[in-house]
């Protein structure tokens, strides 16, 4: 190989800038260590290269040094031993920095937002739990009012019908006096003479032993004829008895639950019609 | 292999006696010579990321990146294969490049349309003609236009021969052909 056309090929300014193939660059540095004259022609075109570009220096920005200061931490003291030891520190293998500005300042922007979403998150998941669990006792609140609205109504529609009953012209009332047993008692029924349904309300009776219930006579032609027994959890109102096509009197006694045949216990109450 | 660089003590004994010693005094990590290193070249370095790099804000990023990359990396230098700096403007040159292939850089760019074409027949914007009038792309912009765009492509941009090939539509020969005599027209203008 003629060594001055190698020399003059292009070859050296490829390989100094960093333009040459990997093959290219192996034959070179083969090449270099066997010709002085293709060293010395490289040296010199690496000195040109360098005195061209000290010659055209651009001035950096000042801040520059102190950040490239800060980046290779230097100890604090400058004595041999403690420069030593920063240096055996920092020749451990490093990645590459990227220290791209913006892209550090996206970087805490992020963080900054990821915290603040966080934040923001638990503040908005406690008001959520809070604001489900005001809903939640709000619903109950509302069901337990409708369940309440349910009762009245229907407490309200019974006394209506037991209203309009009482209002009714056909209706005859027959007021029951208290006896010996209780003296204070009092009942009142209600008979419609067409329908010949027989109500009775209770003004106010002793509240039967256990075991025991009233029982409602009617009296017909002399014989008590079994009008009903009384359910006293129902005795707010008008309780509906038998229905009693004729009766001159009604009475009532206190009987075993569940009533008998024939009244066996004395009168409570008695009203004649 | 034998070393490249002991021949230059003939050529010039100081400068060399003075890049020894400041290549000792890096490799064993000493703060002065590295302060040294940063008074008396990172003028020079920093020229050759701006012609990278154009923004300023940028190319200081890069040039600190460079001198940190120096410092931490200066036992793999091997003056066997060349001066110091060289080595230093390779690595500025190569950080440039991965600076502006970064997809950080090219999203930050791409609001800021600059047509290939015209890249290098027009005058150019502000800051373009600012790139244009320092270091060697001063002399890059003495070289006749089918020359110039093959080394800026493959000096400033980093794309290898076959790349530019393709890009270009030429045959990957008359790349690589054009690229040399481009390079020895360089070197003529460095002297």
């Amino acid at each position: 190989m003629n060594i001055q056309e190698y020399i003059s090929s292009g070859i050296i300014e490829s390989y100094v800038l960093g333009l040459a193939s990997d093959e290219e660059r192996a034959a070179f540095e083969q090449h270099c260590a066997m010709h002085a004259e293709l060293r010395q022609a490289k040296e010199a075109f690496e000195i040109s290269l360098e005195e061209y570009a000290l010659a055209n220096a651009m001035p950096p920005p000042v801040a520059v040094k102190e950040k490239i200061w800060k980046d290779i931490s230097f100890s604090a003291g400058s004595s041999a031993s403690t420069t030593m030891k920063a240096a055996n520190e920092t020749t451990r293998p490093l990645t590459p920095v990227r220290s791209l500005s913006f892209a550090k300042l996206l970087a805490a922007a992020s963080i900054i937002l990821l915290i603040g979403s966080t934040v923001l998150n638990f503040y908005f998941y406690s008001q959520y739990k809070t604001t489900s669990a005001q809903l939640n006792d709000l619903i109950a609140q509302n069901e337990q009012m409708a369940g309440n609205n349910t009762i009245m109504q229907t407490r309200l529609q019974e006394f209506e019908r037991n209203f309009e009953m009482i209002k009714d012209t056909n209706m005859a009332v027959i007021a029951m006096k208290g006896q010996a047993p209780a003296p204070q008692s009092a009942t009142t029924v209600y008979w419609n003479k067409q329908t010949k349904d027989v109500y009775l309300l209770v003004n106010g009776l002793p509240q039967p032993v256990s075991g025991k219930q009233y029982q409602l006579w009617a009296i017909v032609d002399g014989v008590p004829v079994d009008a009903g027994m009384l359910d006293m959890s129902q005795a707010g109102g008008l309780v509906k008895m038998k229905n009693i096509p004729k009766a001159q009197a009604f009475a009532i006694t206190l009987e075993n639950t569940g009533g008998s045949k024939t009244p066996t216990m004395p009168i409570y109450v008695v009203g004649k019609t | 292999m034998q070393n490249c660089l002991p021949q230059t003590l003939t050529l010039n004994n100081t400068v060399t006696y003075n890049e020894q010693e400041l290549v000792l005094s890096l490799k064993a990590k000493d703060q002065q010579s590295f302060n040294y290193l940063y008074d008396n070249y990172s003028g020079a370095l920093y020229s050759i990321v701006l012609q990278v790099v154009p923004d300023r804000e940028l190319a200081s990023d890069v040039l600190q990146e460079v001198f940190v990359n120096i410092w931490r990396k200066i036992d793999s230098y091997d003056p066997g294969k060349g001066r110091l700096f060289t080595w230093m403007l390779n690595v500025a040159r190569n950080l440039a490049i991965d600076m502006v292939r970064s997809k950080a850089y090219q999203n930050s760019q791409k609001n800021q349309v600059i047509p290939e074409p015209d890249f290098f027949d027009k005058a150019g914007t502000s800051t373009q003609q600012s790139v244009d009038n320092i270091g060697l792309k001063k002399i890059v912009h003495r070289l006749k236009t089918e020359h110039r765009v093959l080394i800026e492509l493959a000096y400033f941009k980093g794309y290898t021969h076959e790349e530019i090939a393709e890009i270009e539509k030429l045959p990957l020969g008359t790349v690589k052909t054009r690229i040399r005599s481009a390079l020895i027209q360089l070197r003529d203008y460095l002297k």
